[in-house]
């Protein structure tokens, strides 16, 4: 009986941690090409051109600078702070999708 | 982005014709200017643009972009052909004979210059607006 017992419990081995969540884990710490180092490069970007935006508006409003340049910077500002908001609003849904699943 | 480049050669556009307001300006207020800063009467300026290509300038260029070139002014060249002369013995600035040379403006010409690049100003200024509602669209596609 005890022997059994014994071949049973040895017959189950730990689980073994499959090779995709060890390369996950070791990808989601923000380096270069990763998805979380490409967002916060991505999101560099947009800020970058929202200070380049307000350094115009400013050269604008001091005399300098010039009018068209200054809407561009704007556009430019607008333009990709609007995909900013779509790829937040993206990964929010889909955020909100998993934790909507019933395990 | 794509998107952007194709502002940067609208704004370059935008430049260009404004800087061809400036001197058109310039040659109508000074249509009757008979002394320069070098003593001869004013010589109508004209801009000569140029195409340059945009890539490498503000981000690499994307792709689809290559072959887009944006314009700039390369020079400003001073129009050589005499101006009219007018005898007037008593002007300050006439010559030996008598004569007073006045600039080679026809304001007629200048004012044609001055709508001409007003317009070429609005063509890009439309390039922009629609370049804009395009990127807006295309972010609309997902939504």
């Amino acid at each position: 009986m005890r022997s059994e017992l014994d071949m049973i419990i040895g017959g189950v081995r730990p689980l073994e941690r499959p090779e995709a969540a060890h390369s996950v884990k070791e990808t989601s710490k923000g380096g270069e090409g990763t998805f979380t180092g490409e967002l916060s490069k991505a999101l560099g970007e947009v800020d970058k051109l929202q200070v380049d935006a307000d350094q115009q508006a400013k050269m604008v409003a001091e005399g300098g600078g010039n009018l068209h340049e200054m809407s561009l910077a704007l556009e430019k500002a607008d333009i990709s702070m609007r995909l900013a908001m779509k790829v937040r609003n993206k990964l929010v849904d889909a955020y909100n999708e998993i934790m909507r699943m019933s395990v | 982005m794509d998107f952007f480049t194709a502002l940067r050669v609208s704004g370059s556009g935008l430049s260009a014709e404004r800087t061809r307001v400036n001197l058109a300006s310039s040659n109508l207020a000074n249509a009757e200017t008979t002394r320069g800063p070098d003593g001869q009467p004013y010589k109508r300026l004209d801009p000569v643009f140029q195409a340059v290509a945009m890539e490498g300038q503000g981000g690499p260029a994307a792709p689809g972009a290559e072959g887009a070139m944006g314009v700039e002014v390369s020079q400003v060249v001073a129009d050589q052909t005499p101006g009219k002369r007018v005898y007037s013995p008593g002007h300050p600035d006439a010559d030996a004979d008598g004569f007073v040379t006045f600039p080679n403006v026809n304001p007629v010409n200048e004012v044609v210059n001055l709508l001409s690049a007003s317009r070429g100003y609005e063509a890009n200024a439309t390039a922009v607006e629609t370049l804009k509602q395009m990127a807006q669209r295309g972010l609309d596609i997902s939504r």
